[in-house]
């Protein structure tokens, strides 16, 4: 076993140095059968948690939209030895939590559980990854639920604005169409598609895995090598997408129709290119000042003087490849003109520059903050490596944030503002009773769509 | 109670552990002596302090004992108690409108609170530098809270958004809340913790202060801080910025004529059917069953049937009419809350299109007249005291969820301790007495709710 211990160099800054005290942070980094394996030490409670990664998610789903995470998700559906009753009973009598979580760019499968109980539920998850065969008739019941699901997504107005925004939003990139697919891809999930795409992410794509608990849940090594079968010297792809650059000038404006709704639910925001997420620290000050927590721009201008909403956030983030920016709110139907002219007047201010200076350094400080919770739990802090590696980052970005964060000036967080959240640069969605067309009608042309068009 | 749940399990499952013999699994005791240091001031508050040194930071909450219980529909004062935890951010004496949460955020940390029928909790997250600072914010909120009239009339606009969020557009919160009403219908957990718009519509300034000055007393109260701290410095500036807070004479008495236990007994004695008008286009249920109080041994038992019936793919209602051969359901779970002074057993799902709403009900009611039979053994109850161990660990990862635990213990039993209680019940909870409840617990009194579009209005 080639073994390389990672001690991480920390920042000497203030903040840091009482970091470095306080919390021995030793990540290890495993060769397993040229599998790379980021190991966290946690002896304060005999659990455990493992996340395997996989380079490549939905993207390669090509004309069959939505078989990755069906795979994923029906891994447990059945096997030559066990079927799915016996499946979950036996990873769940040790107490086991297991799931996977599928983007466009990768996928993961995260396994938590009692360290004590690692060596049978790994062999149980290793055979679920080498033997499921995905019973037709699981796969029927699936595809039966998957249809109730979407039919029923009206019930979740925040779930359906989340769904619409993302496909709108995103239009013209290879990331707007759902990782899960729509209704109409169901028919092409078949027995035997997924296997072939099981047999695709064993055999071809890039893993990683990314184990935090006691040392002596190391043990696995040979499970994983041995009944998962995963070399790293065979499966090597890692998806990359290369798609036109994406520029907005004009605003859109759909209504998206539900009925009997007595409230809107509204999001705004826009894709963002490769080239504009190269600074998560400036985007996560701007979206943080803009619209995070009880005291940002947006929570004091629509709750606490408009009594609008009860919640309002914006955001702004990327992954490898491209970004994601926005506002995500709700009020009652009658002032939801007045819920959009605050978010334009607020962010007209930004532009402007008439905000009070400290609440720039408020959101500032928050953020400096708030970093050292990321540390609190283990899991939490090994998704953060995670992303680290799949953006093909140093984990020194990780220490650095702080200092980056104290770095950025207020025209950088007025420039990135105005840059992300203008006006005439967004997709505005709406969703909600019919009537609310007319409100919408004074901000431009309004296109109405019905809700059921997404699912 | 799924906190409760959790805890309790852990002397059995080591003993059931299936770890080989290397395996370094720390015992029970270490684990469940969590390294904490309690008083009481004189005024009656009491303080709870556990010490982590792994981070520089600390979460700190504050239980009162009081809820949507203290309201009624009789005097119009439903949704108060989560009306005044909206203003509790507004302002007070020394840290004025726009303070609280900025102070808070401006040093990296968090902060929000919630309310039920038997408590108001608030709580924040920050950096261990700013704890004497929270210590005196939080002392003058509850001494000098200025609900001042701007704000009081904006935050309730913000109520009725979130009303309007949580349950009026939203089938399974309506459900919820209908299911809670005619379950615990003439007690005083027959109202709604958000409010009827009317009351909430009606609530003046003053109702609410008197509210405030009635309930928000060090002596109705519990303060838990966990973190990067040394417990004897934060017990001295806790009795430096709390101790002058005078204790309420009243408090035992207003609380008295709330708090009898008659008053919360159910009212209902026979089967009930409701049809619910809801955008949901397909049928949505919940099945009710009487419950009992929390801290009750029953309870506990009444956990592990919940558990074993609804609880992860392998339960039994999931694999009965979710996973089996001809699925009926497209999603089922269990629940058992328990309230302060009673509680509610019950079943939630959502049937699949096509599927008779009519025939499934009738096939549930008969089919739970097997389910003590059928579903109960001695593997399941093993699985699911397994899985409550693992929760119980992953409950108590932050400093949050430690000060959340302990609070919540001290707040109901008047002992942050009481778990070691709780797990002793749990250890000897055996399969016939499992049996024995589960029959208690399904009789023909019960509520059956259905919401659906097209159910008339």
């Amino acid at each position: 076993m080639n073994k390389l211990i990672l001690i991480l160099i920390l920042s000497t800054q203030s903040l840091f140095a009482s970091i470095d005290n306080k919390l021995d942070i030793k990540i290890k980094k495993l060769d397993w059968n040229g599998i790379n394996v980021v190991f966290l030490e946690d002896n304060t409670f005999p659990t455990y948690d493992i996340a395997f990664y996989f380079a490549d998610g939905a993207l390669s789903d090509g004309t069959y939209k939505g078989l990755t995470q069906s795979m994923f998700n029906l891994i447990d559906s059945g096997t030559r030895r066990f079927n799915q009753k016996e499946i979950s009973d036996n990873l769940e009598f040790y107490g086991t939590s297991y799931g996977a979580h599928v983007t466009h760019e990768y996928s993961s499968f995260e396994i938590s559980g009692l360290s004590k109980d690692i060596i049978p539920t790994m062999k149980q998850v290793c055979h679920l990854f080498s033997d499921a065969t995905f019973p037709r008739k699981e796969v029927g019941k699936y595809k039966v639920r998957k249809k109730n699901s979407l039919n029923n997504l009206v019930n979740s107005h925040g779930a359906l604005i989340q769904r619409t925004f993302r496909e709108l939003s995103l239009t013209g990139s290879p990331y707007a169409y759902p990782v899960g697919g729509k209704l109409k891809d169901l028919k092409k999930v078949t027995s035997k598609r997924l296997k072939e795409k099981r047999l695709y992410f064993n055999s071809k794509v890039k893993k990683r895995i990314y184990i935090t608990g006691p040392s002596d849940i190391l043990r696995i090594r040979n499970i994983i090598i041995e009944e998962c079968g995963w070399s790293g010297e065979k499966a090597s792809f890692v998806r990359s997408v290369k798609y036109p650059k994406i520029s907005r000038d004009k605003t859109d404006i759909f209504l998206i129709t539900v009925p009997k709704a007595n409230q809107a639910q509204v999001m705004m925001g826009r894709l963002l290119n490769h080239d504009e997420i190269t600074r998560p620290a400036l985007l996560s000050f701007s979206s943080g000042f803009l619209g995070g927590g009880f005291t940002s721009l947006l929570m004091r201008a629509v709750r606490t003087n408009g009594g609008l909403t009860y919640s309002i956030s914006a955001f702004a983030g990327g992954q490898k490849e491209y970004g994601r920016s926005g506002v995500a709110t709700f009020t009652k139907n009658e002032s939801l003109e007045k819920l959009i002219e605050t978010i334009n007047n607020t962010i007209e201010s930004v532009r402007l520059d008439k905000f009070p200076e400290e609440s720039l350094e408020r959101a500032r400080g928050h953020l400096k903050g708030s970093y050292l919770f990321g540390f609190e739990r283990s899991d939490a802090f090994l998704s953060q490596l995670m992303m680290l590696d799949h953006e093909g980052k140093s984990y020194q970005e990780l220490y650095d944030f702080p200092k980056k964060l104290e770095s950025i000036k207020k025209e950088e967080v007025i420039n990135s503002i105005v840059d992300l959240f203008s006006w005439n640069k967004q997709v505005l969605v709406v969703l909600g009773n019919e009537k609310l067309k007319k409100s919408l009608q004074k901000f431009g042309h309004v296109k109405e769509v019905s809700y059921k068009s997404f699912l | 109670m799924f906190i409760f749940r959790l805890l309790m399990i852990i002397f059995i499952i080591v003993s059931c552990s299936t770890a080989p013999k290397k395996a370094k699994v720390k015992n029970n005791s270490e684990i469940l002596n969590l390294n904490v240091k309690k008083v009481v001031l004189e005024n009656g508050l009491r303080v709870i302090i556990y010490e982590n040194n792994k981070l520089p930071i600390f979460s700190y909450y504050t239980f009162f004992d009081v809820g949507g219980r203290y309201e009624s529909r009789e005097d119009g004062t439903t949704g108060a108690t989560h009306f005044l935890e909206h203003m509790m951010f507004k302002g007070a004496k020394k840290y004025g409108p726009g303070k609280f949460d900025s102070m808070i955020e401006g040093n990296g940390g968090s902060t929000n609170a919630y309310t039920t029928f038997d408590s108001t909790v608030y709580y924040e997250s920050l950096p261990i530098k700013s704890l004497n600072t929270i210590i005196d914010l939080e002392a003058d909120r509850m001494q000098n809270l200025l609900l001042m009239p701007d704000a009081f009339e904006k935050e309730r606009k913000v109520v009725f958004e979130e009303r309007k969020y949580r349950y009026e557009n939203r089938p399974s919160g309506k459900l919820f809340l209908k299911m809670m009403q005619t379950v615990f219908e003439g007690t005083p957990y027959g109202g709604s913790v958000i409010g009827e718009v009317e009351d909430l519509k009606a609530l003046t300034r003053d109702q609410m202060m008197q509210f405030f000055k009635r309930f928000y007393v060090p002596n109705n109260a519990v303060v838990v801080i966990a973190g990067d701290v040394n417990a004897d410095d934060v017990i001295e500036e806790m009795k430096d910025k709390f101790g002058e807070i005078p204790f309420s004479k009243e408090l035992a008495k207003i609380k008295s004529s709330r708090d009898n236990i008659d008053l919360y007994e159910h009212r209902f004695s026979k089967d009930i059917n409701i049809s619910l008008h809801g955008s949901s286009p397909v049928p949505m249920f919940s099945m009710a069953y009487k419950g009992v109080p929390l801290g009750h041994r029953k309870a506990y038992v009444m956990d592990i049937l919940s558990s074993i019936l609804g609880d992860g793919q392998s339960s039994y209602f999931v694999q009965k009419y979710v996973k089996s051969k001809k699925p009926v359901l497209n999603r089922i779970s269990v629940g058992n809350y328990n309230l302060k002074y009673n509680g509610v057993f019950f079943l939630n799902g959502e049937l699949l299109k096509g599927v008779s709403l009519k025939r499934f009900k009738a096939n549930l009611k008969k089919d739970i007249k097997k389910v003590c039979d059928q579903a109960l053994d001695s593997r399941n109850l093993q699985k699911t005291k397994n899985q409550y161990m693992f929760g119980f660990y992953n409950a108590i990862k932050t400093n949050a969820g430690v000060a959340s635990f302990l609070g919540t213990r001290e707040n109901f039993f008047g002992d942050y301790s009481y778990y070691k209680k709780e797990i002793d019940i749990y250890k000897s909870i055996q399969f016939d007495e499992l049996k024995q409840v589960c029959q208690e617990v399904f009789n023909d009194e019960r509520v059956f709710i259905s919401l659906w579009n097209k159910h008339s209005k």
